[in-house]
């Protein structure tokens, strides 16, 4: 049962802010991680991401060179590792996208501390996603036919296709992703501007500080621009999983074509994104010291989000296979049998286990807001969210014609890619987190307890005063 | 936080209000039960028994809508919703008289309503013989009892330990429904797609969409902030509460109801792309039928106004904050789910467009008892949760 205190200032959340914090010592901390020296440990980091993205590198190069014939698809399994690492990528950009703008129009303050982390976060997974369905045309020269370029030879791509849809939405996300991140650095970039000892800082971020002077103008067109922005970020995050759901929803593929798809994959995008900026807060705050602003309790809200996100693709799960029968269409009901009892149900397992089970461990608090459970549980998540989408696609070796039946097994260049992706994203997240402020100063000044005019901090400072 | 305005309204509902409110629920009752039974001797049985689901299954689900509301208040440990959750406690309160009304015709009236209670159809029908495990007359009834007797004890738990903490005011209770919170939700949401699945949508047993109990879910919240904030409107206009629910309540179940307008939306729109996209019969049969003979109008009228209009029209920030904006936005809402229901139901019975004055004798006998059932859990105890630790942050709530 509950803990059944008698306070009653109990049932209000801890603060957004602990420890001591002063507006100065706020600037000082975030901005101290970028203006310190880079030290052996990040240097080291960087090299280590930086070269597991040359592996990315090598592995593009030869695709290029000899083909998607590297790669292990197959004939009945002619979609593979390309479009569930695609999946994989843009759905981990979903949390970036859902705390700033959704959490924003929310008004869950909390959401300030992990915004600008979050969003960084989802441009770098973004860029991973659109690395794949980037070279796995085959002949990558013609690649800008995807996109609807006018031309003499009257060559269009199919606009009835959600793939193309794919290219509009994916490209749209990332551009409001961006500037959405942009427009929130604004503030903070001219802090580090005003900050900044040598030359080179002071030119570069002022150049990307725009001249913000912080005046009362400044700050209503900020907030202003930030509603907006917000407003049309909203949709985004809906719209782009959505389509990508459609890439499979469409067909008429028997365990692809089902109408819960579209909500089922945005849960899962955020379930997978929120576990990701798990993975990443959880070292990330112990390492720059930034314990005091992300806090137990955004930890532990995140790990919130995780469970109803993991419980919800269950609901899916469970939805889809009750249908599938109830559908009394032999096909559907097959290839849900199949995916749970057939040569990949161990797929279907690892999927099952890391998605649906592992978040219910998150029913205890003190699993919930413990660090330790917290990282070996989002691992998890990432685990079985990929598996989800290699799940959906291998559900191709089974078709309607026994004959044609088949396996898919990956290659080493399959395996080269994907885990050279994850070179990239780190590549990218480790020099965004010494270049830029990687909490939003400006906004987290706002919902600490002295921010608050009525804040008991200053009564006691005017009594000591003046008693 | 925890500054500027007090509460300094009565926290109990005028009598004579809720008298007023009372009876006149009672006579909308009276008049449209009447008429509807009356009815009988012209109508068919078919119509009655649709006519009844269709209303009974729309004020079930602003039933629920609201139990979700008190749900999600809990789970979230909101702070804005408390000066409102006990409007939506009470609302939640009348799903015993929903049973009441729905459970008889759902059991008498199966034979009518369902195509795969009749045997000698299912002997035919390799379908439907497939599916007799789970459509049988048995296991159906036990699934409806079962899904109300769930909705019922989460209502009244939420109701009953509201109530206790007037009284003590003691943060104990408060602790306790949140910590239930999630594990209600968890049945809720089962048990809510579920009943669409058996109620509407195997009234087309061939049919199927997974998306369906989303659906239902989705236009039972959009009716469920229509009908909290119809309830907080017409309280604070007689004076009830005029100090304790400010403009901000109202903008956000203005808000609120917006989102979910997008979101059922977002949900009634997937699932009919998703099958027209694939075009298979089996699916798309469904749709045909609502397509042609009539129903086409009937499911223009669903795009319109159950999505254009109230997103337009509530999409400015000084439209959410009027009251009579929302108030009429509002009250369209709930007949626009009514509609919505009604063009998921009806088709089965009419193979064309073809309204009955029994309809509109359902819907008005159905929500005079709903009516009535509200005002009467609002007269027995106090009709905002005056001593929860939350509500003086709730009463100073703004979001500049």
């Amino acid at each position: 049962m509950a803990a059944q205190s008698k306070n009653a200032a109990s049932v209000f959340p801890p603060p957004l802010v602990a420890g001591n914090h002063t507006f100065t010592s706020v600037t000082e901390t975030v901005c101290g991680v970028v203006e310190k020296k880079p030290n052996v440990n990040w240097l080291l980091a960087l090299m280590l991401s930086a070269s597991i993205m040359a592996v990315l590198g090598g592995s593009v190069a030869y695709l290029f060179w000899e083909g998607t014939g590297i790669w292990g698809l197959n004939n009945p399994v002619g979609w593979g590792w390309a479009i569930v690492n695609f999946v994989f990528w843009v759905g981990i950009g979903h949390a970036g996208t859902l705390i700033s703008a959704i959490l924003f129009l929310f008004r869950q303050k909390w959401r300030t501390a992990i915004n600008r982390f979050a969003e960084a976060m989802t441009i770098f997974a973004v860029i991973c996603a659109l690395v794949f369905p980037g070279i796995h045309v085959g002949r990558v020269w013609a690649a800008y036919w995807m996109l609807p370029l006018p031309n003499q030879m009257g060559m269009w791509p199919n606009f009835r296709s959600p793939l193309l849809w794919d290219v509009f939405a994916v490209s749209t996300y990332f551009t409001v992703s961006l500037i959405f991140w942009y427009v929130g650095l604004i503030p903070d970039l001219a802090t580090l501007r005003d900050r900044a000892k040598g030359k080179i800082g002071y030119w570069a971020y002022g150049l990307f500080a725009v001249g913000w002077r912080g005046a009362a103008s400044h700050w209503n067109n900020y907030e202003r621009a930030y509603l907006l922005f917000a407003g049309l970020a909203t949709p985004l995050v809906l719209s782009v999983h959505t389509i990508v759901s459609f890439d499979f929803a469409v067909s008429i593929i028997p365990g692809w074509h089902t109408t819960i798809f579209p909500p089922y994959f945005v849960a899962g995008a955020i379930f997978s994104g929120f576990a990701m900026v798990c993975t990443l807060a959880v070292p990330c705050r112990k390492l720059f010291g930034l314990e005091d602003f992300m806090t137990v309790r955004h930890i532990e809200n995140m790990n919130k989000v995780i469970l109803l996100t993991g419980t919800l693709v269950g609901y899916a799960y469970s939805t889809e296979f009750f249908i599938a029968w109830y559908s009394g269409s032999v096909y559907e009901g097959f290839a849900f049998v199949n995916r749970a009892f057939g040569p990949f149900a161990w797929a279907y397992w690892i999927m099952i286990s890391c998605n649906v089970i592992t978040p219910q461990f998150f029913w205890s608090k003190k699993i919930r807001t413990s660090m330790a459970w917290t990282f070996v549980m989002s691992i998890f998540v990432n685990i079985g969210m990929w598996f989800e989408r290699f799940v959906i696609v291998a559900t191709l070796h089974r078709d309607y014609t026994p004959s044609a039946w088949g396996y898919y097994t990956p290659t080493i260049f399959d395996i080269s890619t994907f885990i050279g992706s994850f070179g990239l994203f780190f590549f990218l997240f480790i020099l965004f987190l010494k270049f830029l402020p990687a909490i939003a100063i400006a906004e987290i000044k706002a919902v600490m307890p002295q921010a608050d005019p009525h804040w008991e901090g200053y009564h006691k400072h005017e009594e000591s005063t003046h008693g | 936080m925890g500054h500027g305005n007090q509460f300094v309204d009565q926290p109990n509902m005028d009598p004579k209000l809720v008298s007023k409110g009372f009876k006149f629920g009672v006579a909308l009752a009276v008049i449209g039960l009447g008429a509807a039974f009356a009815g009988l001797a012209t109508e068919s049985k078919e119509q009655f028994f649709y006519s009844w689901l269709v209303a009974g299954m729309t004020f079930t689900t602003i039933s629920l809508g609201c139990l979700f509301i008190v749900l999600i208040h809990h789970i979230t440990g909101a702070m804005w919703s408390t000066a409102v959750r006990r409007l939506a406690e009470n609302i939640a309160a009348a799903l015993p008289y929903m049973a009441l009304l729905m459970l008889p015709v759902l059991f008498i009236g199966m034979h009518d309503l369902y195509h795969w209670t009749h045997g000698d159809a299912v002997a035919k029908d390799a379908i439907l013989q497939s599916k007799s495990g789970y459509l049988n007359t048995v296991f159906f009834s036990v699934r409806t009892v079962l899904y109300f007797a769930l909705w019922i004890v989460i209502a009244r738990f939420y109701r009953k330990y509201s109530v206790k903490q007037d009284a003590t005011g003691d943060v104990a209770y408060t602790f306790k429904m949140r910590w239930w919170a999630p594990l209600s939700i968890l049945a809720y949401a089962l048990s809510v797609s579920y009943a669409g699945f058996d109620w509407i949508m195997s009234l087309d047993p061939h049919w199927f969409s997974t998306m369906f109990g989303v659906i239902i879910f989705a236009g039972g919240m959009v009716s469920g902030f229509a009908t909290l904030g119809l309830y907080g409107l017409w309280l604070t206009k007689n004076g009830t509460l005029k100090n304790t629910i400010n403009e901000w309540h109202f903008h956000d179940c203005a808000k609120l109801m917006w989102g979910f307008v997008i979101f059922w939306t977002y949900t009634s729109f997937s699932q009919y792309f998703l099958i027209w996209y694939g075009n298979i019969a089996e699916e798309t049969a469904w749709y045909y039928v609502r397509m042609h003979h009539g129903w086409e109008r009937i499911g223009i009228l669903v795009i319109l106004g159950h999505f254009a209009l109230p997103f337009w029209v509530l999409l400015s920030r000084h439209m959410k904050r009027s009251r009579y904006a929302f108030a009429l936005v509002a009250a369209w809402m709930i007949f626009m789910h009514y509609v919505d229901l009604y063009y998921m139901a009806m088709p089965n019975l009419h193979h064309g467009f073809h309204p009955s004055w029994m309809d509109l004798a359902c819907f008005v006998g159905i929500g005079g008892v709903f009516l009535a059932a509200v005002m009467r859990v609002s007269g027995k105890d106090a009709i905002v949760a005056h001593r929860d630790p939350q509500l003086h942050a709730s009463l100073n709530y703004d979001n500049f």
